[in-house]
């Protein structure tokens, strides 16, 4: 064993490699809060261990994205887990980011001789932003599109050029399958190698310099402050920091056992809010809707939200000016706040303002988060959604109308649900010569679970008829909150349209008790007011609006 | 700044350091374990986890006689990862001692479509000569096996077949 090792150690020096970096000293009172820099290194490989298994079954097209993905969740192995696991990962390592920063901030660590890891951790900052976008869109589900869609809006705002960095970003004047290929080839080629490259240089330099030791007042036991007026405080500086260094412990294994209880303790969390919540998955995008309430991940919040404060032609101006200004804070904090001066109440005024800028950020997220939805949320039932696309892919309107476009070889299908029931539907489509003898309706041979999104559209098809007397309840009950075809108030939503993404069991619920159907709602009951059977009536004719 | 002197830090309890080697082996060991295994099984689980049974609905036996084998074609509709993909496909079907066989329409010597030849009551390949009988048997030419089977059954009175389940 010693000779393999001695052998190993002339030929790539692993001894002196070992002494460098694990038996380093570092300084005393290096204590919890000087984990966050590990916890995010472990955070990218997290990311990257889940990512590369991801990667294996996604298909980067918006023909195939969304159903991968759904097929990584539901029938992969492990897959749901590892989806959680890369979604809360994301979300740990922006937090871990920004506290690490934050922890550098307010010890004064980016000072002499540190500046270049500063300047080093802001790209690696940039890179975990870069990260968080790309990643949104890959889902393709209903907030992957219209997060990005908003993202590129907000590009396209910018004065003169942009159009073209609009275009750029997207690979095209729309949103689409090169957007999608070009966000995918940034998240897992382009990102990761920077963030590498970066991240090397950055841990080098911490190796290089040492862990900076936690701050002192620069009048330490009554000596006269040390200011950058004297001429020798640099050499002062790393004098001071040897001392400390060598009142410390070695890197391996005390550092490290802080560092790995840090992780272990994240690393739980991160496993059980993915078991817990795992990774949601929205309908698929769909460019037409115009009921979806685009909403960035909470990260992007404040920026969304400050951005409000701009109207008009302002906004195009914050837009560029806002982040020219914190890219510039990041970049130029090192250079503009130098000198010896570390401890916090030696620099009073530039951690108030880190104080402040925090406090900001903080305020913005939250009033962001709080934000009142323009429309109202729609939770629709997946299958229908599915078996709506289903009847599309086979074509079905070729033989079957359906509101009045269509083929007629077939029945119409409009009401559909009313007159047949699951079981009939189901047998039907499996086996269409047996239930209807003679029938033109050829076999598709589809599988279970086709089957089965089909019933659920078709019987969602029913919405039931509905009395002469339903408009005449509508429009006395409740045009005094809603809009419908262009008459009424506008308190509540619209409701020119709610048959398309309610049915009217949901909506005869929703009347008779809205907030058992939505814990927010404002809207008041009506089941005092009206009859079940006019409850009834109003939700067919609802149901049927915008079909 | 660099420092090799790292004897001089605090004094070093053996103990102490010993445990706390341990106690980091055991937590690295829970990561790597919960990580690797999760993505052990992702990695590895197509070694398990057969395929489905897709049985193909071909059409009503109330059509079909006993007598000479008929082509059907059919649309296969079936899984592809998260992909529905539709395949047309064929297959023969004969009713032989009151049970229906469907053969794979490919050759068995390289896979070319062979056809029934009404009047010498065999299945003819017209790539290399195959000749194959009305049970499936290799007459003469160099097909090495029987035509391949596919399983069948009868629900509804309509025959289903299992293009996947193809055996001798
Ligand atoms: S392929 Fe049929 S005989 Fe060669």
């Amino acid at each position: 064993m010693k000779t393999i090792l001695d052998w190993l150690d002339e030929r790539v020096g692993w001894r002196k490699i070992k002494e460098v970096i694990f038996d380093r000293l570092i300084p005393k009172g290096v204590d919890w809060r000087y984990t966050l820099g590990s916890i995010t290194l472990f955070f990218f490989i997290l990311q990257v261990t889940t990512g590369i298994l991801l990667a294996m079954h996604y298909s980067p097209s918006p023909d195939h994205a969304y159903d991968s993905v759904k097929f990584i969740s539901n029938n992969v192995p492990m897959g749901a887990f590892l989806r959680g696991l890369h979604k809360w990962g994301a979300t740990g390592m922006v937090v871990s980011v920004f506290l690490h920063m934050l922890r550098v901030f307010f010890m004064g660590s980016y000072k002499f001789p540190r500046e270049v890891t500063w300047l080093s951790g802001v790209f690696l900052f940039f890179l975990v932003i870069g990260f968080g976008f790309t990643g949104y869109l890959l889902p393709w589900d209903q907030k992957a599109y219209w997060a990005t869609t908003v993202g590129s809006k907000m590009v396209e705002q910018v004065p003169m050029v942009g159009q073209y960095l609009g275009s750029i970003l997207k690979g095209g004047e729309d949103l689409g399958a090169i957007t999608l290929t070009r966000f995918y080839a940034i998240h897992v080629l382009v990102l990761p190698a920077l963030t590498l490259l970066f991240m090397a240089f950055h841990l080098f330099l911490v190796v290089w310099h040492g862990i900076s030791a936690p701050p002192e007042r620069t009048s330490r036991s009554g000596d006269v402050p040390l200011t950058d007026k004297d001429p020798n405080w640099k050499e002062k500086v790393k004098a001071r920091y040897l001392e400390l260094k060598h009142q410390g412990k070695s890197f391996w294994p005390y550092i490290i056992f802080k560092d790995t209880v840090a992780i272990t303790i994240v690393f739980i969390i991160v496993a059980a809010v993915a078991i817990w919540k795992g990774a949601d998955l929205e309908d698929l995008a769909n460019p037409t809707d115009t009921t979806y309430n685009p909403r960035p991940e909470w990260y992007f919040l404040s920026v969304f939200q400050l951005l409000k404060y701009f109207p008009g032609s302002l906004e195009a101006f914050a837009i560029v000016l806002l982040p020219l200004i914190v890219v510039g804070i990041l970049l130029g904090l090192p250079f503009f706040d130098k000198g010896p001066k570390r401890h916090p109440m030696d620099r009073k005024w530039l951690v108030l303002a880190g104080w402040a800028g925090l406090l900001g950020v903080i305020v913005l997220t939250v009033q962001g988060g709080r934000s009142p939805l323009t429309n109202p949320v729609v939770e629709k039932d997946p299958l229908i959604m599915e078996g709506k696309r289903l009847f599309t892919d086979l074509h079905c309107e070729y033989c079957h109308s359906l509101n009045g476009h269509g083929g007629t070889v077939g029945p119409a299908l409009d009401g559909v649900g009313m007159r047949r029931d699951h079981n009939w539907l189901a047998n039907h489509f499996k086996n269409p010569e047996k239930i209807s003898p003679g029938t033109k309706m050829p076999n598709f041979n589809l599988l279970d679970s086709e089957v089965e999104c089909l019933v659920a559209y078709m019987s969602s098809l029913g919405g039931g008829s509905f009395t002469a007397k339903a408009p005449r309840i509508f429009e006395e009950n409740c045009t005094v909150c809603h809009k419908f075809h262009g008459v009424g108030e506008e308190i509540g939503p619209d409701l020119s349209h709610i048959g398309s993404v309610r049915d009217a069991a949901y909506i005869a619920s929703y009347v008779t008790d809205p907030q058992k159907m939505n814990p927010d709602a404002a809207m008041q009951s009506l089941a005092e007011a009206l009859t079940p059977d006019q409850i009834k009536d109003v939700a067919n004719y609802l149901a049927q609006q915008g079909k | 700044m660099k420092d090799t002197k790292h004897n001089s830090g605090a004094p070093e309890d053996p103990q102490r350091r010993t445990f706390l080697i341990g106690l980091i082996a055991a937590m690295v060991s829970f990561i790597t374990l919960v990580l690797g295994g999760s993505g052990a099984l992702y990695f590895l689980s197509p070694a398990w986890r057969g395929r489905k049974e897709n049985w193909v609905a071909v059409g009503p036996i109330s059509g079909l006689k006993e007598g000479d084998p008929i082509k059907i074609d059919f649309v296969q509709r079936k899984m592809d990862g998260w992909n529905v993909i539709q395949s047309p496909s064929s297959v023969w079907v004969v009713l032989q001692k009151g049970e229906w066989v469907a053969y794979d329409p490919h050759c068995t010597h390289l896979g070319c479509p062979y056809r029934w030849d009404a009047n010498k009551k065999a299945f003819i390949c017209p790539c290399h000569g195959g000749v194959f009988s009305k049970d499936g048997n290799v007459v003469s030419g160099p097909p090495p096996k029987p035509l391949m089977r596919y399983p069948t059954k009868i629900e509804n009175s309509t025959l289903y077949i299992l293009p996947e389940g193809a055996k001798a």
